[in-house]
């Protein structure tokens, strides 16, 4: 089954990684996301939440990101 | 409403010293200190005595220091002048936007940069350079705080010095050639940059020049006398000053680790300027943050892309790789009452939380 999907385009910090950890919150470790975001924040910033609370971001794409829950 | 001492803002008033003697120094510095007349040769005189004592606070001789109209203008003399066209530009990513600028200008015209990378902790990766080589090398972040004291070994280029942000705090590293500081970094006038070139430099004046002068002269010679006036009270109340700084400094780190909380905080207390303090804190609109702030009396700076005008996030928190989004750039003083520091925590905490929320 594909990942679920945040579409986060057109909106700006901090939404996307607002809607990012929400979704997370409610996840299973392990479990993966995928965000679409084409604020030039994100990349940076999504990397840097990893970092803070002990997740993992990728970029996959461009604007395209993966997120996996490991804490 | 919390008084001005608790404008937490880059910029910050006059040391008062420079405040007070400012206006005597207008009365008394107005001549063209070129020129022969009593009141020029009294204002040469005026500015041989503070050549001399910034240069001795600065670690250069005053024939190494020259005064700037426009301290930004100093990137472009120090570092363009190192260059040949057979040099490699190498600057950190962390740098202001003028060494960034000179870089490109270099490359524009053929020649070659190095952009390095930059960790959390401030930290420039390994690198090597040729004799012909010129080294961008910040001695602090303006941003961050965060000094560089140690200059890496076995490194053979030209070196210019940005001591802008550090003041005299840190020290010119051994076999410097260019430097160029900023009398706001030590309470001095905005509009007066000091410009160092050493006597065993090869330079070139990169503006075009008729004589053999190395700086543009339009400065404004009272403002050069006060940034004079301001160090000096600055090295005095140093030591002391650095404390109180030291302690406001860690008590925020404290407070905003445990009681705020899922917050970067910029570098680490003991090798960053205790005068600046750069938060970033998770989930929050940087804009709202500063409106709620400002609103309630207190004045911060941000470098998060929603404050900025051109949206683009600060270059130097995305190159270390902290939170850019939900900054604020403190600028603290040692004058400023305990109470009001107190009274800033307890805002922030609720105004942070009422974002999340």
């Amino acid at each position: 089954m594909d990942p679920k999907l945040i579409d986060a385009r057109g909106k700006r910090c901090p939404l996307p990684i607002i809607e990012t950890a929400k979704e997370v919150a409610k996840m299973e470790l392990g479990q993966t996301i995928e965000l679409l975001s084409d604020d030039p924040a994100t990349q940076n910033d999504l990397a840097a939440w990893a970092r803070m609370t002990g997740n993992q971001s990728e970029l996959i794409e461009v604007h395209r990101f993966k997120i996996t829950k490991l804490s | 409403m919390v008084p001005i001492t608790a404008n937490f803002q880059r910029e910050r008033p006059l040391h008062p010293e420079a405040a007070a003697l400012l206006e005597r120094i207008f009365e008394r510095g107005w001549a063209d200190p070129a020129k022969l007349h009593l009141e020029s040769r009294r204002a040469a005189i005026l500015l041989q005595e503070a050549k001399e004592s910034l240069a001795g606070h600065l670690g250069l001789t005053p024939d190494e220091l020259y005064f700037l109209g426009e301290p930004a203008l100093g990137f472009h003399l120090g570092i363009t002048g190192l260059l040949s066209p057979e040099s490699s530009l190498i600057y950190s990513g962390i740098d202001r936007q003028e060494v960034m600028a000179v870089a490109a200008s270099h490359e524009q015209t053929g020649g070659h940069s190095q952009k390095l990378r930059v960790g959390l902790l401030g930290e420039v990766e390994a690198f090597q350079s040729a004799p012909t080589d010129v080294l961008a090398w910040q001695l602090a972040n303006g941003e961050t705080g965060i000094f560089r004291t140690q200059f890496p070994r076995g490194q053979h280029g030209q070196i210019f010095c940005d001591a802008t942000s550090s003041g005299a705090l840190v020290a010119l590293p051994e076999g410097w050639k260019s430097a160029l500081w900023e009398a706001t970094a030590w309470g001095g006038p905005a509009g007066i940059g000091i410009f160092g070139l050493a006597e065993n430099a090869i330079w070139r004046n990169p503006i075009p020049h008729l004589d053999g002068r190395r700086v543009p002269g339009g400065f404004s010679l009272p403002l050069a006398l006060a940034s004079s006036v301001a160090l000096d009270h600055h090295m005095a109340e140093i030591s002391t000053a650095a404390k109180k700084l030291q302690g406001i400094n860690q008590e925020i780190r404290n407070f905003v680790a445990t009681e705020i909380g899922e917050c970067d905080i910029a570098g680490t207390i003991s090798d960053t300027n205790p005068e600046i303090l750069s938060l970033s804190f998770l989930y929050i609109d940087a804009e709202r943050l500063l409106t709620e702030l400002d609103a309630a009396g207190f004045a911060v700076d941000s470098g998060s892309a929603c404050s900025s005008m051109n949206l683009t996030p600060s270059h130097v928190l995305a190159e270390m790789g902290l939170l850019t989004g939900g900054n604020i750039r403190l600028r603290l003083n040692a004058d400023t009452e305990p109470t009001a520091i107190a009274e800033f925590l307890k805002t922030l905490q609720v105004k942070v939380a009422a974002l999340r929320s």
